[in-house]
């Protein structure tokens, strides 16, 4: 198992976020969470990269025990796009990237990888002296994702990648998703639009209010009657859920 | 004219001292947003550190300069490891940091009162290097003090150093992207505490240069500490946490507080420039060029 998390417990301002988490990412898969707002969703990533102190529990990433040193984490091999995509809105796009290479000192894999970002983002590289906080929402999502592909990580987890973004740039963002397995990386979805995450997800799990209801395939998911029901629009539990 | 371009030279020079006092408190509030009330007593222990420097350990004039930031630096990084560190391991609220900051600033400056003495001391002129022994350089009918001329060439190579250093080296890029946000910047691998003593350093050799400087052109005593509150104002002015706005508030003051003392009265030159700190506060409180809440969004 490329990450492993065990009874995870996690509980802040009062509030018991997740209350005994258990799931398994392996090597080259998607894997999805779907879950409400507010189900813990972020706070399990978050934990993972170390910014939450678990009461309980622990997180293994190959073989290794994960602390609460995020810089660290990163070393190890864990990138993490944010919710809410935090570019740096006072630096270039360009610089934007090249802090993701803050670790590295691969000066020439570096740039090869500079060019395969841009290459995924084209757009990026039109913009790429411009200001990021210049950016449209769907093009500072796609510099996020490139930033954090600029870790060079081999576990990618997503927070909501397609959180504020017009149908047409969900779709895209979701393409993208796709390209970014294609380069050999291992991916952790956190989505709120569970149509989207399991139709390109591998596996996924069900999380609500700090419990896993539910894992399997992400096909079998998507066609069970209760999640259908939940997540997947069906008109009576329109709104919040 | 020769009045007004006599002021607005000394206007440049002190100005010039307090932008680089004024960097050190930007630095520090742009990653931790708090206005570190101790950079005071930094600058204040640097003009010891250079004169002792120069007198006791006879040192070379440029080394003592040296020996007097480089200790100053030391003197930043420690008091943020033993000060403000525990603060931040308890994820204290900011009022602490600032209260923590003041009573360190008083220990510091009574320990000062406590050994060395409240005694002003002047560098020895004989020590300084020989072109700054002599009398002011006549220009035209303006006089250009020899220290004055010093003080602005210093100030302007450390500032464009460190202009340079934030905009174009990899760990001056980490610095703004973790004042722009610790948790994304931490996501990049940069770690939070080592940018904190970062700039901590910055700040404390620039402080220890200004120390020096300040030090030559005036005298060291303990309460240079308090003189320097002068240069939190400019920094308030141009924008807390702007390296710019510091550098521009500085100018800026500093030429009023000239102007003020040489058309008005030295008695108003105070009085005018906490008009500005108020008055700016009041209509702009982001200074001239600091982070408004739509640039931080």
């Amino acid at each position: 198992m490329m990450l492993s998390v065990h009874d995870l417990h996690v509980a802040y301002g009062g509030i018991r976020a997740l209350r005994g988490v258990s799931l398994e990412v392996d090597s080259g898969e998607i894997v999805t969470i779907i879950g409400a707002n507010g189900a813990g969703k972020s706070t399990l990533l978050n934990t993972i990269t170390g910014f939450l102190k678990p009461g309980k529990g622990e997180v293994v990433f190959k073989g290794q025990r994960l602390g609460r040193q995020p810089a660290r984490i990163v070393k190890l091999g864990i990138c993490h796009v944010p919710e809410g995509r935090l570019v740096f809105a006072n630096l270039t796009v360009h610089d934007n990237l090249l802090l993701g290479a803050y670790l590295r000192h691969d000066r020439r894999q570096i740039l090869a990888d500079l060019e395969k970002v841009y290459g995924i983002f084209p757009r990026l590289r039109e913009r790429m002296k411009q200001m990021a906080g210049t950016l449209s929402g769907g093009e500072q999502q796609m510099l996020a994702m490139g930033r954090a592909l600029m870790t060079n990580g081999e576990l990618v987890l997503m927070d909501e990648p397609s959180l504020g973004l017009a149908p047409l740039l969900v779709k895209t963002v979701f393409d993208i998703i796709r390209e970014i397995r294609g380069l050999g990386k291992t991916i952790l979805l956190v989505e709120q639009n569970a149509h989207m995450a399991l139709e390109v997800a591998d596996r996924a799990y069900v999380l609500e209010q700090g419990n896993i209801l539910k894992t399997g395939r992400a096909s079998d998911i998507a066609q069970d009657p209760a999640v259908r029901a939940a997540y997947l629009g069906t008109k009576s539990v329109a709104g919040g859920r | 004219m020769n009045q007004f371009l006599q002021q607005l030279i000394n206007g440049l020079s002190i100005g010039s001292i307090y932008a680089l006092m004024a960097v050190g408190y930007s630095l520090v509030y742009s990653i931790m947003n708090f206005s570190n009330f101790a950079h005071g007593s930094v600058i204040m222990l640097g003009a010891y550190f250079g004169f002792f420097a120069l007198t006791l350990a006879g040192l070379p004039f440029a080394l003592a300069f040296f020996v007097a930031a480089l200790s100053a630096a030391g003197v930043a990084v420690l008091l943020e490891r033993l000060a403000y560190k525990p603060l931040r391991d308890r994820h204290a609220p900011f009022l602490y940091f600032i209260i923590t900051a003041m009573g360190a600033s008083i220990f510091i400056d009574n320990s000062v009162i406590a050994t060395i003495g409240p005694t002003p001391k002047t560098f020895p002129s004989e020590l300084l290097p020989s072109f700054l022994q002599s009398g002011a350089i006549r220009i035209g009918h303006v006089d250009v003090g020899r220290i004055d001329l010093a003080m602005f060439a210093i100030t302007v190579v450390c500032l464009v150093a460190l202009v340079l250093f934030i905009d174009f080296t990899r760990l001056g890029k980490a610095i703004q992207a973790t004042a722009y946000n610790m948790k994304a910047s931490a996501l990049m691998g940069i770690n939070p505490g080592f940018v904190i003593i970062l700039v901590f350093a910055i700040g404390g050799a620039l402080a220890g240069v200004a120390g020096v400087l300040y030090g030559m052109k005036y005298q060291v005593f303990p309460q240079m500490s308090a003189i320097t509150l002068k240069s939190f104002i400019a920094a308030v002015f141009g924008g807390l946490g702007s390296l710019p706005g510091a550098m521009l508030g500085s100018l800026l003051l500093a030429l009023i507080e000239t102007f003020v003392s040489g058309y008005l009265s030295t008695q108003y030159r105070d009085l005018f420039s906490f008009i500005i700190l108020i008055a700016m506060l009041v209509i702009r409180p982001s200074g001239i060029m600091g982070k408004t809440a739509e640039d931080k969004a």
